[in-house]
């Protein structure tokens, strides 16, 4: 039997959604603040290509490299055709990010939505 | 310090920051017309509020800060008005270089960001009870 994958797979993508907020969390309360760059993480299915080998540790100093929020790269999102380069020097547009958050939640709700319909067909199994 | 716990520290910190300029405008505001009380006193000078993105050292989080609250260098307004205490021999009373109209469209500036702030905090607080809800699926 080939094992369950939609919960990690769930829990991985609510992980990246939630990297997400923060990003554009980071954007709106930037949106007045001179110079700042406007930014966005790399998409899911870039993320999901990347092969997960996740680093050992040995030692309890060692620093945790297995963070999705690692593998997920935060970079300069490409120019806002409404807004493009404010006077200020800032590039945040807050319709787009406020579009963004929305979209955040309803990824956020289907994936959530997802795990608990598959967690009441696993108890439906056990408990019967 | 996990994603959404610091989305919402983010959220508040540009909350924090659109109501210290929301003061600052409404302390412009206010001072409009106050002028000095000696003859060619200089009367109040328009405070101006500049934002900057911080590295919070304890979390580890980039979050807004008030960079630096300056003045407007402009020069003042003057207005004939002989009779004033603060007139000088000319009959001239300097007047505040505060422009009502740039300070109204500051304040509403002011005001979307903070909705938008606000619309994060919700969306947020949904995110995590949309979570916390997975705990109730097996009922």
């Amino acid at each position: 039997m080939q094992p369950i994958q939609l919960f990690d797979m769930a829990g991985r993508q609510a992980e990246w959604l939630s990297v997400r907020q923060e990003v554009v969390a980071g954007n709106i309360a930037n949106a007045n603040t001179p110079k700042y760059k406007s930014k966005d993480v790399t998409p899911f299915d870039a993320v999901l290509d990347q092969t997960y080998v996740p680093m050992a540790r040995t030692h309890p100093a060692h620093f945790a490299a297995n963070d999705i929020s690692d593998e997920v790269e935060v970079k300069e999102s490409e120019l806002n055709d409404e807004i493009g380069v404010q006077e200020s020097g800032n590039t945040v547009s807050l319709s787009e990010e406020l579009t963004k958050t929305g979209e955040i939640r309803r990824q956020y709700e289907l994936s959530t939505g997802l795990v608990k319909s598959f967690h009441s067909m696993m108890l439906m199994i056990v408990k019967r | 310090m996990d994603p959404l716990s610091a989305s919402l520290k983010i959220a508040g910190s540009g909350m924090e920051a659109q109501a210290t300029r929301l003061r600052i405008v409404s302390e412009n505001i206010a001072n409009a017309r106050s002028t000095g009380d000696t003859p060619g006193a200089d009367p109040y000078r328009r405070k101006t509020i500049t934002f900057g993105a911080e590295l919070d050292k304890a979390s580890g989080v980039d979050v807004v800060e008030v960079k630096k609250l300056g003045v407007d260098h402009s020069k003042f307004i003057e207005e004939y008005d002989p009779d004033h205490p603060a007139a000088d021999e000319k009959g001239m009373v300097k007047v505040p270089n505060v422009n009502m109209l740039i300070e109204m469209a500051d304040m509403r500036e002011a005001n979307r960001s903070y909705d938008a702030n606000i619309q994060t905090i919700k969306q947020t607080r949904e995110l995590i009870s949309a979570t916390i809800d997975l705990l109730k699926a097996g009922q």
